[in-house]
């Protein structure tokens, strides 16, 4: 019925969109204000443990080193370590909010968050180049390189959602 | 015949009382016996046969750890949240991924049989349950009150 009254209104006003008046069901017995940190840390962990375990399936699966290389597994092992370098500062560190400074104070948390990402995206950037210059271009079974990929690809997200999805207001 | 007494149906009254606050102690441990049993049936059953699943009890063991010790480290209880609770969540998560992942991977290399598989995915899922049940029934922390027992 909404969605009618709506497309009248289309009619007559051309610039509005049909779902103006649509409305998420509410549900108000969780809050999820409060719960953002533990959603983001469950979905982060999901994403992370699953990236490892695709990796750890294709290692199994494909266990010759000409089906897949060993060295593939230093991206996941840099995109690994990259996780904890960026989220092992808080966002208040790196803005100089925080009362502790930590060992390096703010610049040296900027320098630390900037490693970080360096190796995340260098990461990122070394499976996409497994992927495609050691499987999709010769002519051999391509998992082991989509799992490289998806591993890292994973790995990326999580650590997105682990550092942005959640919010340092409700630590104080 | 006399009419019933105070004293009677005290006995009753106690007895009722007991079995309401016994309640989710029962039903947890029940859950958590049905989980077990899938575990076992996945590795013990003729078809099967293959004792290699029994590795996901390591991760029930040590899935609730990273809880306990955020649970130690930081003692505001104030706070909605903090970083080394959020940090036990990530690592917990990830202990249950593994727990399902393990048995997958066992399968895809014919370790064991895809069946077997399907039973200890479901034996993890009722355990993990479980464990969640007793995390959120009984580890209220010190202003629970006694009806959960």
């Amino acid at each position: 019925m909404k969605i009618f009254l709506a497309l009248e209104d289309t009619f007559q006003v051309k610039m509005a969109g049909f779902l103006d008046n649509f409305r998420w069901p509410e549900c108000e017995c969780i809050d999820w204000s409060e719960r953002r940190n533990a959603v983001a840390s469950v979905v982060a962990g999901i994403l992370f443990f699953t990236g490892w375990w695709i990796m750890i399936d294709a290692a199994v699966v494909y266990p010759k080193p000409e089906q897949l290389n060993h060295a593939f597994h230093t991206c996941g092992v840099f995109s690994t370590l990259a996780f904890f370098m960026i989220n092992a500062v808080s966002n208040a560190q790196v803005r100089g909010d925080s009362y502790e400074s930590g060992c390096l104070g703010r610049t040296g948390a900027r320098v630390w968050l900037f490693i970080g990402f360096m190796l995340m995206f260098g990461s990122l950037i070394a499976s996409m180049w497994i992927l495609f210059g050691a499987y999709v271009t010769q002519n051999t079974d391509v998992y082991p390189g989509l799992a490289v990929f998806f591993q890292n690809a994973l790995i990326f997200f999580s650590t997105l959602i682990y550092k942005f999805g959640r919010t340092e207001e409700l630590w104080t | 015949m006399e009419p019933l007494q105070t004293s009677d149906w005290s006995g009753f009254g106690l007895v009722f009382w007991l079995f309401l606050v016994l309640r989710a102690l029962v039903a947890l441990s029940f859950s958590g016996a049905i989980g077990l049993t899938f575990l076992m049936l996945g590795c013990a059953l003729e078809d099967y046969g293959v004792y290699w699943p029994l590795f996901v009890l390591i991760f029930y063991v040590i899935s609730p750890i990273p809880h306990f010790i955020a649970k130690r480290a930081t003692d505001d209880s104030d706070a909605a949240s903090s970083a080394c609770r959020e940090l036990a969540y990530f690592f917990t998560t990830g202990i249950v991924v593994s727990a399902f992942g393990l048995p997958i991977i066992l399968a895809r290399v014919a370790v064991i049989k895809w069946g077997a598989c399907g039973l200890v995915l479901a034996g993890n899922a009722v355990i993990f349950l479980t464990i969640l049940g007793f995390f959120l029934v009984f580890g209220r922390g010190d202003d629970f009150s006694w009806e959960q027992w």
